[in-house]
């Protein structure tokens, strides 16, 4: 898996590629508490080039969710392929996180 | 006829996406649909991470040992180590209301396979079966022996 971020229009967007799974997920971890630490009020994570997920995976997101909920942060995703939808989907994850079609609606809302 | 495919791997992490390919491959050749191999390939992923974490603590200087086996009515799994033993009694995932890090494994696990057993025979460490029916034969029971 690699990690990109970027800066789109002010705002902070991660953006993993490849697969997230145990041997992984550490590293995203350590991302996404790198903007937790700094109270960023909206994360995006831009899954368009995720390929696989486990629940090591989940688990990084929901505790990056859990970081950010005490100071109002919110976790928002967009361009999430059908396979790890259906995923979200069945672990009612996709009530918790913000998901979105793509990164405009994820902007404007 | 049942073929089967034996293979030892080390319980470090780096090697799930070997586990994988292979859990997916064999999938294929059973005749199952890319979304089914899909959900197999990702339980066996949450198994054998599981022993990482679980039986063998972390500990990246042991072995799993994972065999496969297609038969004409079933898929089977079977997940072998030498760590902590499991208590099934204690083996069960959050409540999927529940959000919070972790617990989701053994859901995702269960909704690929039809039987989830681990063998209470087996003196040291763990032997978890996993079989999956094939669609034909999924409204029937079925064990091991019979696939």
């Amino acid at each position: 898996m690699d990690i990109e971020i970027k800066d789109f229009m002010g705002m902070k967007v991660i953006a993993p590629s490849g697969e997230i799974d145990m041997q992984s997920s550490p590293e995203l971890r350590k991302a996404l508490m790198l903007f937790v630490n700094e109270k960023v009020p909206v994360l995006y994570v831009d899954f368009t080039a995720v390929e696989y997920i486990d629940s090591s995976g989940i688990a990084t997101f929901v505790e990056g969710l859990k970081g950010m909920r005490p100071y109002g942060g919110k976790l928002k995703f967009f361009n999430i392929p059908e396979g790890i939808m259906e995923i979200f989907s069945f672990s009612k994850l996709d009530k918790v996180f913000g998901i979105y079609g793509n990164i405009d609606d994820a902007f404007k809302d | 006829m049942k073929d089967s495919v034996t293979v030892t791997f080390p319980s470090h992490p780096k090697y799930l996406s070997a586990i994988r390919s292979l859990a997916e491959k064999m999938c294929l050749i059973c005749g199952m649909t890319d979304p089914e191999a899909e959900d197999v390939k990702l339980a066996v992923d949450e198994a054998c991470s599981n022993v990482i974490k679980h039986a063998y603590k972390g500990d990246t200087a042991n072995k799993i040992v994972v065999k496969f086996r297609t038969g004409r009515k079933g898929f089977e799994v079977v997940i072998e180590d030498s760590g902590l033993k499991a208590d099934p009694a204690f083996i069960r995932g959050r409540d999927l209301d529940d959000v919070r890090p972790g617990g989701l494994g053994i859901h995702l696990i269960k909704r690929a396979f039809d039987v989830f057993e681990f063998d209470e025979l087996r003196k040291k460490g763990n032997r978890l079966r996993l079989i999956r029916h094939l669609k034909d034969s999924r409204e029937n029971e079925m064990t091991a022996q019979e696939l």
